[in-house]
C-alpha cells in the first residue's frame, strides 16, 4: 500500500497559519477535558491480581508455617539464581524439611517463574511495590522475613488469606488435570479452561455460554 | 558503503589551515534515546563524518543464554527492546518452537498476535512521542503517553508487569486473557483512530514539522537494502518487505492487513509509514479479538516450559524425590542437533534469533539480529552532509533502542 499524503498548502493556509491554529484549538479543547494524571502519593492506581511485586512465603493458615516442601523447583528454574534453599531429610520417612529459604530481591528479575512452578503454592510475588530502602541489607529476605512479608501484605491490603487469588498460583487457561494437586484451588470461572472467554456480539462472553446458546 | 550525494559537496577554504571540528554527542544526551554516543566531525554546522559508539548498555544476553535453559532466557528478552518487550517474547518463542518443531495451539497464536500488535502500538507511540519532543513538539509527547499508559495497564492485567512482561512461553502463552482485558482492548481500538487523528492535527501539516523532516536523511531503496535496514525505516524508502507478510508466523496469515510503503525515503516518509502502521495494527487487534478461538493455550508437547505439562507431568510428579524438574530442564531428547534462524517483525524492524544447538537443553550459541544495531550502522550514511540539528531528527526517524542494540 503506497502511502498517499499531500503537504501542499493553499493560499489561505499559507497566509493564516491554519494548521497551527487547528493544533492550538485541539490543545485548548483538551484543557477542559478530564485529567488523566494520577497524583501518585495521594492517589494510587489499583493493581490487577498477579502483579509481580514483593516476594513472600505464604503462611499456611493451619500450621502457621510455610508450605514449602523443599522440592527445589523455584531455585532450579530461577533465571537470576536468586533463591537459595537448605533442607534436611528425615532418615525414616525420607521427607524433606526446609531449613532456610532465602531470596536476594536485588538479584530477582521478577519473572514469576518461581510462583508458577511451585507445586504447593508456597512462594508468591505479592501486589506490593513500595519497599525501597537506603541499604542492601533489607532486600535479603530470609524465611522469617518472607513470612512476615506475607503477614504485612495481608494486613496492609486487608486480604483474607483464604480468598487470596493470584493468576500465578493457578495459571489461567490451564485444564485442572494438568496442574499439581496443590495448585488446584478454586478460582473465578473465567480463569479455568472451560470458562475461557471469546468475543461474541460486541462483548466478551464465556465460551461455554456461547456454545449453549 | 553506498555513495552519498552530499559527499560530493567539496569544502573549499583558502588561506586558513582547515581542520574539522569534532564533538561528542552523547552518551548522556537526551535526544540519543539512551546511551548512544556519536562522534561528529563538523565543518561549521555540516556533518563531514559521524561515528557511532555503542556498547554502553552491554549486558551479555547472548553469552548468558548459553548457560540458561530456553525457558530461562525468555525473561532476558524483555530487556532487549524494553519499550515493546512483548514483541521480543513472541519473536524468541517462535524461534525456539521452530528449533523444537512445536505447533502452537490456535488460541495462543491469536493471543500472541494481539499482544504483538499492542507492543507495536506501544513502540510506535513512544517513538512518536520522543521523536516529536526532540524536534520540538511537546504536546504530542504528552498525548502519546496517555494512550501508551492504557496499553501498559492492559499488559499488567494479563501478565502482571507493565514492561518486563515475560508473557509467552515456549509452546504458547503463560496466562489466558480475561474478559475485562478483551473488552478494555476492544474499547481502546474503537477510540484509537481518533487519537491518531489528534496527533496528526498537531504535526502532520505543521510547517515547523515539515521543515524539519522533509528532505532530511534521504535513503534510496537500493541503499536501504544494502545497508540492511528493515521495518518502517526500510519501507519508508519504498521497499515492500514485511516479515509478517512474507514469512507469516502466528495468526498473521489469517488476518487482513496492508503494509504501508513510502516513496521518497526521508524522515517524513518514515513518519507517515509508522502512523499508517498504527492504523493497521489497530485493525489487526480488532480482527484477532473478534476471531479469538477457544482451546488450550499451551502446546501439550512443549518441553522445557515452566510448568510441567502433558507428558512431562508424569516425570515432574517425582519432583519431591528426584528433582523431576531438574531432570526436565536437562532433558535433551527434544532438541535437534543443528541451527535455526527465525525472525519476527517487531516495531523497530526484523528481530531475528539464531540458535546453534548441539542437542543439549541449552543453546550452544544464541545470536540476536537486532534491528537497532543495524540501523545505528546506517547512521553515518544518513547523517553525512546534514546539519547537526538534523541528526536528532534522523536518530528519531530510524527509531533505535540501545537496550536492543547493545544487548
Amino acid at each position: 500500500m503506497k502511502i498517499q499524503y499531500d503537504t501542499k498548502k493553499n493560499l489561505a493556509e499559507r497566509i493564516f497559519l491554519l494548521e497551527i491554529l487547528k493544533g492550538l484549538g485541539l490543545t485548548l479543547k483538551r484543557l477542559f477535558s478530564k485529567s488523566v494524571t494520577i497524583q501518585y502519593p495521594k492517589e494510587r492506581k489499583e493493581l490487577f491480581p498477579g502483579f509481580r511485586g514483593k516476594h513472600a512465603l505464604i503462611r499456611d493458615p493451619k500450621t502457621q508455617d510455610t508450605r514449602c516442601v523443599a522440592c527445589m523447583r523455584c531455585a532450579t528454574v530461577c533465571p537470576a539464581r536468586c533463591i537459595s534453599i537448605r533442607f534436611s531429610v528425615d532418615e525414616k520417612t525420607r521427607a524433606r524439611k526446609v531449613e532456610s529459604y532465602e531470596i536476594d530481591a536485588l538479584r530477582c528479575i521478577f519473572c514469576g517463574y518461581c510462583e508458577e512452578v511451585c507445586p504447593v503454592n508456597a512462594v508468591v510475588l505479592t501486589e506490593e511495590y513500595e519497599y525501597s530502602n537506603y541499604t542492601r541489607e533489607p532486600f535479603h529476605f530470609d524465611m522469617e522475613r518472607l513470612l512476615k512479608n506475607w503477614d504485612e501484605f495481608l494486613e496492609k491490603n486487608k486480604v483474607d488469606p483464604d480468598q487470596y487469588r493470584n493468576p500465578f498460583l493457578r495459571p489461567r487457561g490451564l485444564s485442572i488435570g494438568d496442574l499439581p494437586v496443590g495448585k488446584r484451588i478454586d478460582v473465578p470461572e473465567e480463569w479455568t479452561l472451560e470458562g475461557q472467554v471469546i468475543w461474541k456480539d460486541g462483548k466478551a462472553v464465556s465460551a461455554k455460554d456461547a456454545v449453549s446458546e | 558503503m553506498p555513495e552519498n550525494k552530499a559527499e560530493s559537496k567539496e569544502i573549499v577554504r583558502e588561506e586558513v589551515a582547515y581542520e574539522p571540528y569534532t564533538i561528542a554527542m552523547g552518551p548522556q544526551h537526551p535526544a540519543t534515546h539512551g546511551v548512544l554516543k556519536l562522534d561528529l566531525e563538523l565543518d561549521g554546522e555540516t556533518i563531514l563524518n559521524c561515528k557511532p559508539t555503542v556498547g554502553f548498555l552491554h549486558r551479555g544476553v547472548e553469552k548468558l543464554a548459553e548457560n540458561l535453559s530456553y525457558a530461562q532466557t525468555l525473561p532476558l528478552t524483555d530487556r532487549l527492546d524494553y519499550i515493546a518487550s512483548m514483541a521480543n517474547n513472541v519473536a524468541y518463542s517462535i524461534a525456539v518452537e521452530k528449533l523444537l518443531g512445536i505447533e502452537v495451539p490456535m488460541r495462543a497464536k491469536y493471543i500472541r498476535t494481539i499482544v504483538m500488535e499492542m507492543a507495536r502500538l506501544t513502540g510506535h507511540l513512544l517513538w512518536l512521542a520522543t521523536h516529536a519532543l526532540d524536534i520540538g513538539a511537546m504536546t504530542v509527547f504528552l498525548y502519546c503517553f496517555r494512550e501508551r499508559e492504557n496499553l501498559l495497564d492492559m499488559f499488567e492485567e494479563i501478565c502482571g508487569a507493565r514492561l518486563t512482561t515475560s508473557y509467552t512461553c515456549v509452546g504458547g502463552v503463560r496466562q489466558d486473557v480475561t474478559g475485562h482485558f478483551l473488552e478494555a482492548l476492544h474499547a481502546f481500538t474503537d477510540d484509537f483512530p481518533s487519537k491518531i487523528a489528534e496527533y496528526e492535527t498537531l504535526i502532520d501539516k505543521n510547517r515547523i514539522w515539515l521543515k524539519r523532516t522533509q528532505g532530511v536523511g534521504i535513503v534510496s531503496a537500493k541503499d536501504a537494502v544494502s545497508l540492511g535496514l528493515t521495518g518502517p525505516t526500510l519501507r519508508g524508502s519504498g521497499v515492500d518487505y514485511d516479515v509478517r507478510k512474507h514469512m507469516p508466523y502466528d495468526a498473521y496469515p489469517y488476518v487482513d492487513f496492508e503494509v504501508p510503503i513510502g516513496s521518497k525515503g526521508d524522515v517524513y516518509d518514515r513518519y507517515r509509514c509508522r502512523m499508517e502502521e498504527m492504523h493497521q495494527s489497530n485493525s489487526i487487534i480488532r480482527q484477532c479479538i473478534e476471531a479469538l478461538p477457544t482451546g488450550p493455550i499451551r502446546s501439550p508437547d512443549a518441553p522445557d516450559i515452566v510448568m510441567p505439562y502433558g507428558e512431562q507431568k508424569r516425570v515432574a510428579a517425582d519432583a519431591t524425590f528426584a528433582s523431576g524438574v531438574i531432570k526436565l530442564m536437562k532433558d535433551n531428547e527434544h532438541y535437534i542437533d543443528g541451527d535455526v534462524y527465525v525472525s519476527a517483525e517487531v516495531p523497530k524492524g526484523e528481530l531475528g534469533f539464531y540458535f546453534v544447538s548441539d542437542g543439549r537443553g541449552v543453546p550452544y550459541r544464541m545470536h540476536i539480529r537486532s534491528p537497532s544495531y543495524i540501523h545505528i550502522g546506517a547512521l553515518p550514511f544518513l547523517c553525512k552532509g546534514q546539519m547537526v540539528a538534523d541528526v536528532i531528527a534522523i536518530i528519531g526517524s530510524v527509531d533505535v533502542v540501545l537496550g536492543e542494540c547493545d544487548r
